[in-house]
């Protein structure tokens, strides 16, 4: 009992760091919407004062489960894949005899997270790409419904690489083998993957609302544009520079990552972007109030979260 | 003791399970709290249906409202009609009229309910159709509210469960679903084929709005 509330983050002074740095970040956005409000009632504030409202509940649960116990954050984020896949298959119009072969994707949830856990690098890079992609075609095969079948096998593969497989290589931080005069680990390294993919959002956005004039591509995401996506690079290239200290890179490595991190998560957005057009939602959901649904949250991290990964393992173990 | 077991399992247990797991999207049900006595009038896809309007129903009311089942499924033998009427609460009917047998009278059995003070959930529907497809509605529900036209009734409508879990198969697979009431509405008419009508605008209008907001 006493291991699940050994509070061990408040040892590690990088780690403290940067979750004061984020509820900081949080009250002043809180401060500054609640002035502009009183100073200009008339300003439309309404969707970035529930935006900011559920970034303190996710920053808070984020915090809790991933810094403070590593045991909860595979859990935690396993979750997250779920409701992420559920939201995903729920909207792609599946056909009433996938139904088995989806149960088996759900329970490949588990199994791949086991597999992070105990930290089996062979099994879990292939058993999503491999294993499933053999497993699942057979599962709709047996069902003998040959009707829109190769439809519904590559949906359902891709619908788990997107939410399952990127989004495990978060657990898989937590798994790393620990590296000499390096003290924040795993968890300092999913803090820097979260905060950099989140500010590059935030960034994007308001370069974007701030300087926004020639559209990259009008068709997908009209409010994508070039000096929003260049600002974004720009800026999450330079906060990430700063949080160095949290991953065991030299300099000049931790400015590729980050710069790498920007571009990836720009390019998970405009995938789901499109998936959305596609599909006719504004939103995935409506489970976070200003954010739509878990997916639209982390459509940059099912992204940025392999390509970090692999950086960081090629370099660093 | 039935009460406090209801109180658990659908507040607690089954709202849960339902909410986390399955991915249902549950309407506020608190103004339910206002009405002295309603009946709810929900579409019927699937099993999960009866256990997601219990598990909506704000808490001090659940073992007031009384959902009403088919007798012929759910009592089919003595223990399983007992369990019924314990842990769903249900009202179990035959599905036609019986004119012999008054008693019996499926219509007389829930005015009978309806006079004791419970509130009733029922799927003019009757059984579960093809998933995700509307069935006309059977004329008992028009029947019911005239002969007690002071009673409100209540559209509920559901999306997603009969995906969730469908018609002849007992797998139940996570969907994201969607449970939405509508207004608590008086008939206005007592002739049986306009109340039916009016129910049935009520359930398109529900439909709509649930195709708006998500």
């Amino acid at each position: 009992m006493k291991e699940i509330f050994h509070l061990s983050f408040f040892e590690n002074n990088d780690l403290l760091i940067v979750v004061l740095l984020i509820f900081g970040i949080l009250t002043f956005a809180s401060v500054l919407f609640y002035v502009i409000g009183k100073i200009k009632p008339n300003a439309n504030l309404k969707e970035l004062k529930a935006r900011t409202k559920s970034w303190w509940f996710m920053a808070s649960v984020f915090i809790l489960a991933t810094i403070v116990n590593t045991n909860i954050s595979y859990i935690a984020i396993a979750f997250l894949s779920f409701v992420a896949f559920r939201e995903l298959y729920s909207l792609l119009g599946f056909r009433d005899s996938d139904r088995r072969a989806i149960f088996w994707a759900f329970i490949s949830i588990p199994i791949q997270y086991y597999l992070a856990y105990i930290g089996w690098y062979g099994a879990f890079i292939i058993f999503i790409p491999v294993v499933m992609f053999l497993i699942l075609p057979l599962r709709l095969v047996l069902k003998g419904n040959t009707d829109g079948i190769v439809k519904s096998m590559s949906l359902l593969q891709w619908t788990l690489m997107l939410t399952v497989f990127g989004i495990s290589h978060m657990a898989y931080l937590l798994s790393l083998p620990e590296l000499e005069g390096f003290n924040s680990g795993g968890r300092g390294l999913l803090l820097f993957l979260v905060f950099l993919t989140e500010i590059n959002d935030v960034m994007q956005f308001t370069w974007g609302k701030l300087l926004g004039k020639y559209k990259i591509i009008p068709k997908i995401s009209p409010n994508k544009t070039w000096e929003g996506f260049i600002g974004g690079l720009i800026s999450t290239t330079i906060v990430g520079y700063f949080l160095g200290f949290l991953t065991p890179l030299t300099d000049v490595q931790v400015l590729f990552v980050s710069f790498m991190i920007a571009f990836s998560g720009f390019v998970g957005d405009i995938v789901i972007s499109s998936v959305k057009r596609d599909i006719g939602v504004k939103d995935m959901g409506n489970s976070i109030p200003g954010h739509g649904g878990v997916l639209d949250r982390i459509d940059s991290l099912a992204y940025t979260a392999p390509v970090f990964f692999h950086i960081v393992y090629y370099l660093a173990y | 003791m039935q009460k406090i077991t209801l109180r658990i399992i659908y507040s607690f247990f089954i709202r849960c399970f339902l909410k986390l797991i399955v991915g249902v999207k549950f309407d506020n049900a608190n103004f339910l709290l206002n009405e002295k006595q309603f009946i709810i009038v929900a579409n019927h896809n699937s099993h999960l249906d009866t256990m997601t309007l219990l598990a909506s129903l704000p808490t001090s009311i659940i073992q007031k409202v009384k959902p009403v089942a088919a007798g012929d499924h759910f009592g089919k033998t003595k223990l399983k009609g007992k369990l019924t009427s314990f842990f769903v609460n249900a009202l179990l009917i035959k599905r036609g009229r019986d004119k012999n047998n008054p008693e019996n009278d499926p219509i007389n059995k829930m005015l009978k309910e309806l006079d004791n003070g419970y509130s009733l959930i029922l799927f003019p529907e009757g059984t579960r159709g093809e998933p995700e497809k509307e069935q006309p509605l059977k004329k008992g529900i028009g029947i019911l509210l005239s002969q007690r036209p002071k009673i409100k009734f209540i559209p509920a409508y559901m999306k997603g469960m009969g995906k969730a879990m469908p018609k002849g198969d007992n797998l139940i697979l996570p969907f994201n679903s969607t449970l939405t009431y509508g207004k608590p509405t008086k008939i206005v008419s007592n002739d049986i084929e306009e109340i039916v009508k009016q129910i049935e605008q009520s359930f398109k209008e529900l439909k709509q709005k649930t195709a708006n907001t998500v």
